[in-house]
């Protein structure tokens, strides 16, 4: 009888000791993730649901520490509708408010997703002294030249995710090596009109004409365009043998859906390619997206094996939302939370002025390969090699599947042409 | 050749978005703001039938289109039967209506691209050099049959004749016993039908998304507003001139400038023939 209650005390004991510390840290205030996303999209909801997994994980491995108090994160989502057309900028910023002064925010992890809607929150960010980690589709190089530019004023932004110069370097490189196995060196490029597209675009056409290849023409399209089929002839009659893609908006898979039902000799390869990110887009198409190249921005957001973490965080998400990771948003929205969080715990507080200072210093291997944050301008320092910083990655649809092709040193499989287009 | 053959399917398919607009406000003098929605709405039941109870595609498009003239004619009979005769109204009542449809599809989850239909018939072919999908070619073919079966219908039938009558003169036709109430709501179920037909026909082109919505209203007010608000071939000319601007436009300034086309032409319409090309004006006639 002594001998059982001994073990009942003992199991009350483990109890306590195993369960306190996480329910003590659930009992503290919670620190509120404030997250401005664009939910009806893509790169919004793929972003909460990022956001939401780290968060889930880290309250249950115990919640932040700062300074000593285990405090857990709480995530309140606004819809920024920033992504839907003909919704104006003005919408994204009074969620951003909103989250700061009614839902008490005390950090910003995601959105606004539309680059010109982010970059017309970073003046919000200084007015209230709010640090803000962006984590998708906000591909503008405005970003960091507007931090290095005007530190002082701008320095609560970060990004975690690629750039579209970073990007359009990725591609180039790919387009490399197109070029040296199949001979392809004829672009055509096809963009949405917004900002990031726009500029993207711009760029890739004279880094491209730069490093001789011959750029037949930019068509751009507004945002809900349904017809691609005048623009599909003209990069056809041109004699395209790349098609560049830079659109976010879910319509885009119809562009794939005409490119195949015109046998099109041109490879469709997405800079930016909502539709051709997301594990759905094989029965979107009907298996008339294969062969459709596409960056996902970094690493995590297509199966590889670029760290021990990325395949830990892509079974997650794909357990926990019964999905895969599905856009260039995921994997960096769930290593913002793990970021910040790791930078209030060396700050120890709150305060922004501190946690600025420690995420201007966080040095962390990730998803995606190794995170840090150039201090002079908030942008993540990026690299082809997952040890030395943030890895992008670009897959191609083979067989309903996503591979990843690029960089060789996370790659999966080889590109491939389509059959009409082998000679 | 690129340009007459997509401006041609273009052109037909506008009028295929526009032609149930044109038909409702032509017989009943209602702006059918839901219009647009409808059209989307049909789109996501369809694929549900297909999708979530397995039926027959052929036998969901029917299906459809019977779910949708019902509405239709419930919108009418429940809600805008109340504010006939009162322009603002009309437009408020099925404006909101449209957006309720809209705005209550996303809520219920019906946003992203995994909604599509299957084109009726796979592949495509070269068409004096130029790639034409046969989905396409379907959109021709039906888009004239529909205009045929709709001067048919409303020439040679009954119900197409009283509709016309009240095209024409409403007290007139009250006079000679045509109940303008239930033939302004059989004209709303038609017009649902071809909003949904329409959805049919073009959505496997793309996917369902609900923004098309609001393009397919602005498309089929621009079409209405140039043809004649109410004239039929008034709608069908003017679809073939905004469509084959728009072509020109694409091929020659770019894609970009496409949708400003028909919001142009909405201007300059205004400006210089409110009535449009078959108006008010016209021969009254040449509304049916």
């Amino acid at each position: 009888m002594k001998m059982k209650g001994i073990g009942i005390l003992a199991a009350l004991t483990a109890v306590v000791f195993l369960v306190l510390p996480g329910a003590y840290a659930l009992a503290e205030k919670p620190i509120t993730l404030g997250c401005p996303l664009s939910t009806a999209y893509l790169y919004g909801w793929d972003a909460e649901r990022g956001i939401q997994l780290a968060v889930d994980e880290v309250n249950a491995a115990g919640g932040v520490n700062v300074g000593g108090i285990k405090r857990p994160f709480k995530v309140e989502v606004l819809d920024t509708r920033d992504l839907e057309p003909g919704v104006p900028v003005s919408e994204a910023l009074l969620a951003v408010e909103k989250l700061i002064l009614e839902k008490k925010a005390d950090f910003l992890v995601g959105g606004p997703v539309r680059s010109e809607a982010a970059l017309a929150a970073m003046g919000l960010l200084s007015k209230y002294k709010k640090v803000a980690i962006f984590t998708t589709g906000f591909l503008s190089p405005k970003f960091h030249a507007i931090v290095a530019k005007n530190y002082d004023k701008f320095k609560y932004g970060f990004r975690i995710h690629g750039e579209a110069v970073q990007l359009v370097k990725e591609i180039m490189a790919c387009f490399q090596e197109i070029q040296g196995k199949y001979g392809l060196n004829k672009v055509f490029i096809m963009v949405q009109d917004v900002a990031h597209a726009r500029g993207g675009g711009k760029v890739l056409g004279k880094v491209a004409a730069r490093k001789g290849w011959q750029v037949l023409g930019t068509e751009i399209y507004p945002t809900g365009t349904t017809d691609f089929s005048m623009g599909l002839i003209k990069a056809k009659k041109a004699g395209a043998q790349i098609l560049n893609i830079w659109m976010d908006m879910p319509e885009s898979s119809i562009l794939l859906k005409q490119w195949y039902d015109m046998r099109l000799p041109a490879l469709p390869f997405g800079s930016t390619l909502a539709a051709a990110e997301q594990p759905s887009f094989w029965k979107a198409t009907e298996g008339k997206g294969e062969y459709t190249l596409c960056n996902v921005v970094n690493a995590g957001n297509a199966p590889s094996n670029a760290t021990p973490w990325t395949m830990k965080f892509y079974d997650a998400y794909a357990k926990k939302w019964g999905v895969e990771p599905e856009g260039l948003g995921s994997s960096s929205s769930y290593m913002a939370v793990y970021v910040l969080k790791d930078a209030i715990e060396r700050a120890g507080s709150l305060d922004s002025e501190k946690v600025v200072a420690a995420l201007e210093k966080t040095d962390m291997m990730g998803v995606y390969g190794r995170i840090r944050f150039d201090p002079k301008n908030h942008q993540i320092i990026p690299s082809f090699d997952p040890k030395e910083g943030a890895v992008g990655s670009i897959l191609q649809w083979q067989d309903g599947k996503r591979v990843v092709v690029f960089p060789k040193s996370i790659a999966a499989g080889e590109i491939l042409l389509p059959p009409w287009m082998k000679k | 050749m690129d340009i007459l053959i997509y401006g041609t399917i273009n052109s037909i398919a506008l009028a295929l978005m526009a032609l149930g607009f044109a038909l409702v406000y032509g017989i009943s003098r209602v702006p059918n703001f839901a219009h647009g929605a409808i059209y989307v709405l049909s789109g996501f039941i369809t694929w549900t039938l297909l999708n979530s109870f397995g039926v027959p595609y052929a036998l969901s498009i029917l299906i459809t289109m019977v779910l949708i003239g019902i509405l239709g004619a419930v919108l009418y009979q429940f809600v805008l039967i109340r504010v006939r005769g009162m322009a603002i109204s009309e437009i408020i009542a099925s404006y909101a209506i449209g957006l309720a449809i809209l705005e209550g599809l996303r809520w219920g989850g019906f946003k992203g691209m995994s909604y599509t239909l299957p084109v009726f018939i796979e592949g495509s072919v070269i068409v004096v050099g130029i790639p034409v999908d046969y989905q396409r070619m379907v959109v021709v073919g039906l888009g004239i049959l529909i205009v045929v079966v709709l001067w048919a219908f409303t020439h040679f039938t009954r119900i197409g004749l009283a509709l016309r009558g009240m095209a024409q003169d409403e007290r007139a036709a009250l006079m000679l016993g045509i109940d303008s109430d239930i033939m302004a709501l059989v004209s709303m179920a038609i017009g649902a039908m071809l909003a949904g037909l329409a959805g049919a026909v073009l959505l496997p082109l793309g996917n369902i998304v609900v923004e098309s919505g609001y393009n397919v209203l602005i498309l089929a007010i621009a079409v209405c507003i140039v043809g004649g608000l109410g004239s039929w071939v008034g709608a069908v000319l003017a679809a073939f001139l905004i469509g084959f601007a728009q072509i020109l436009t694409v091929v020659y300034l770019g894609s970009h400038y496409q949708m400003v086309v028909a919001l142009l032409a909405i201007i300059l319409t205004l400006i210089l023939r409110p009535s449009g090309l078959f108006g008010m004006q016209k021969e009254l006639e040449e509304r049916v």
